[in-house]
């Protein structure tokens, strides 16, 4: 293969382990728990600052052009734990106040309106992280401790997301299948029911907003350290309603269907199309790639509403605490969770 | 503090472009229970028609009158070809939600590919100056003033004092009881994107008039304190929603001349945020209260 081709290839593999750790930590959210999470991507974006800034030294290096708070020279796996709890304390303030018992499109609104907070604050709070003009310049970790070639960090950090991508799954099936994910559907398909068997929703639905934004910062950690900028930019509220389309697409509430739905639409669609020749006015294409993409969101929620990969329907065994309805012979009476939002 | 009187002023006219866009806002969420976050996108698309009207050779108040049907027109067509139909086919809440987001980018991009991301400005002259106490009105802000009172006055007589009224009241109110007694609710809610959809294009042209430039962004900018005028009168409150569009206006107006002009749409960001987790349901609050959005 040619170096070219190689980096193309290992690009994509980043932002695909990338994306797939985002799609993993919103279908947390939006698929199992019901949280139209529309400032989804200011977690990813407070995770990437945290690393950034963790990994890029004191605010007066590089001749001290970029102001921000804080300012560390961690090794590598330091800034993405880093990140990540950073992304959860961000989670558990902004889920305290902003989780009030709202009908879903209310609820989906406060988000909405904290991710147009988040980034007036970062382009006009010069100080924080060097407002509009951004992060730049972050060292790409293990570059100079393995002296790797320009390639060999490629394939070594396409390797590392892909990893940590595989991590996340595995957690996040956990989580699936564990009493608390089989709770946090409960509470997506009937609040009052889930009530009525004395589950605390407000913690619950707290508890999975935390877990996914601690996710997000996680994938938002991995990206800056790859692509080495971050700015209020690269996180204006739509890019969340692309990761809301991965998992329209690929099958909310199915962890496989976040992993399908990363692979097909930000990967698949909006970078692998990235070198398609540009034609027309400046901008064209971009804005024709959104047109497709919410054309594609509203083609998916007519003909296929559970995405490529539906939510498995769950059936549960008659409960073992009840023996005469155990023992009666009546299979279809099993009780059955409805199919997925 | 002598900023603060002109502030008033400004206040005044974005509060009338603001209540314009609230009310029909209001009207249609009210009666349809839809969160048409499309809204700010369908105004940019509207004052781009009149811009098109007016390069054309169209008078100016033409224009205006042509982007107010126009938005008239697609706010129906888009409720009867894209969202009732979604709703018909069983969408739930969620994905009514992302389907409003989908029809915002889209409509946003189609402008975008068709006018780039450069600004336009809508031919006109302001006029002379006028001078009350020390705040300062052009002819053309004062026509803007005028026309949002007419309509509000139109909105006020329609809903109060007509048959069509009382019928999009009770649909707003409770559908399912307003269809029992005979209550065509279906037609009801067609005219209701009509009247919201033509309120929506008035502000679209408004705005351009008044900010003297506009860009595929400028009325997907101007939602948040359409919505937050909107939930602070209480949704589907009309009047509420004009209430709603002066404290917003005029706040936001002071806000800029007296803290800094970047602090202008932080105002509405947070009079929404606080008004949804204290009082989601509004000031006038019977509507909302019927529609559960507090749960």
């Amino acid at each position: 293969m040619s170096s070219s081709v190689q980096f193309y290839m290992t690009t994509i593999l980043v932002y695909l382990g990338v994306d797939i750790i985002a799609c993993l930590g919103l279908n947390l959210q939006f698929g199992m728990t019901g949280l139209v999470n529309f400032s989804f991507i200011v977690f990813q974006a407070a995770g990437a600052y945290t690393a950034a800034v963790v990994t890029l030294g004191p605010s007066s290096g590089n001749g001290g052009f970029q102001r921000y708070v804080g300012g560390a020279n961690w090794p590598f796996p330091l800034p993405i734990l880093a990140a990540a709890v950073v992304g959860g304390l961000l989670a558990l303030i902004i889920g305290l106040f902003g989780l009030r018992r709202l009908r879903a499109d209310y609820q989906a609104m406060v988000l909405l309106v904290v991710s147009l907070i988040a980034t007036t604050v970062a382009n006009n709070a010069s100080g924080l992280v060097n407002g509009a003009n951004g992060l730049a310049l972050v060292p790409k970790p293990l570059q100079s401790t393995f002296n790797l070639s320009p390639l060999g960090f490629q394939w070594v950090f396409a390797l590392i997301s892909l990893s940590v991508a595989a991590l996340i799954y595995l957690l996040v099936r956990r989580i699936t299948n564990s009493p608390l994910g089989r709770t946090l559907r409960a509470v997506r398909e009937n609040e009052f029911a889930a009530i009525a068997l004395g589950k605390n929703v407000a913690a619950l639905r707290l508890r999975a907003f935390v877990i996914g934004g601690a996710i997000a910062a996680v994938s938002g950690a991995l990206f800056v350290e790859f692509i080495t900028a971050w700015s209020p930019a690269s996180w204006l509220f739509t890019e969340s309603f692309v990761y809301f389309a991965a998992l329209i697409v690929g099958g909310a509430g199915n962890n496989l269907g976040a992993v399908v739905g990363a692979a097909l639409v930000p990967v698949g669609f909006l970078e692998a199309t990235r070198f398609i020749p540009q034609f027309g006015r400046p901008g064209l294409v971009d804005a024709l790639q959104w047109i497709v993409v919410g054309l594609l969101v509203a083609l998916f929620l007519w003909f296929w509403p559970q995405g490529v990969f539906p939510e498995r329907k769950r059936r549960y065994p008659p409960s073992r605490l009840r023996p005469s309805e155990a023992d009666s012979p009546a299979p279809d009476r099993a009780p059955e969770m409805s199919p997925g939002a | 503090m002598n900023s603060v009187v002109p502030a008033i002023g400004f206040g005044i006219i974005t509060a009338s472009i603001l209540a314009l866009a609230a009310v029909g806002f209001t009207l249609q969420f009210g009666a349809t229970n839809i969160l048409n976050l499309a809204y700010g996108d369908i105004m940019t698309a509207c004052a781009f028609m009149a811009y098109v009207a007016t390069q054309a050779g169209v008078n100016i108040w033409i224009a205006l009158v042509f982007s107010g049907l126009f938005g008239a027109l697609f706010s129906a067509a888009l409720n009867r070809f894209a969202y009732v139909r979604f709703i018909r086919r069983g969408t739930q809440l969620f994905g009514m939600i992302i389907l409003s987001i989908a029809a915002s980018i889209v409509i946003q991009n189609i402008l975008l590919a068709v006018w780039g991301a450069s600004f336009y400005s809508l031919p006109v002259s302001q006029g002379r100056t006028f001078h009350v106490a020390t705040m300062i009105f052009t002819t053309t802000q004062l026509v803007i003033i005028a026309i949002a009172a007419a309509s509000m006055l139109c909105v006020h007589v329609l809903l109060k004092f007509t048959r069509l009224g009382r019928a999009m009241r009770a649909t707003a109110t409770d559908a399912a009881l307003a269809r029992d007694c005979g209550v065509s609710t279906d037609r009801v809610v067609d005219i209701v994107w009509l009247i919201s959809g033509g309120l929506c294009g008035l502000a679209g042209a408004a705005l351009a008039m008044n900010v003297t430039s506009i860009t595929a962004t400028t009325g997907s900018e101007f939602l948040i304190p359409i919505i937050a005028a909107a939930v602070l009168g209480g949704v589907g409150q009309p009047y509420g929603a004009m209430l709603g569009a002066l404290v917003i206006g005029i706040s936001s107006e002071v806000a800029a001349a007296v803290i800094a002009p970047s602090y202008k749409e932080v105002v509405a960001f947070v009079i929404l945020i606080i008004v949804l987790l204290v009082r989601p349901q509004g000031i006038f609050s019977e509507i909302a209260t019927q529609k559960e959005v507090v749960m």
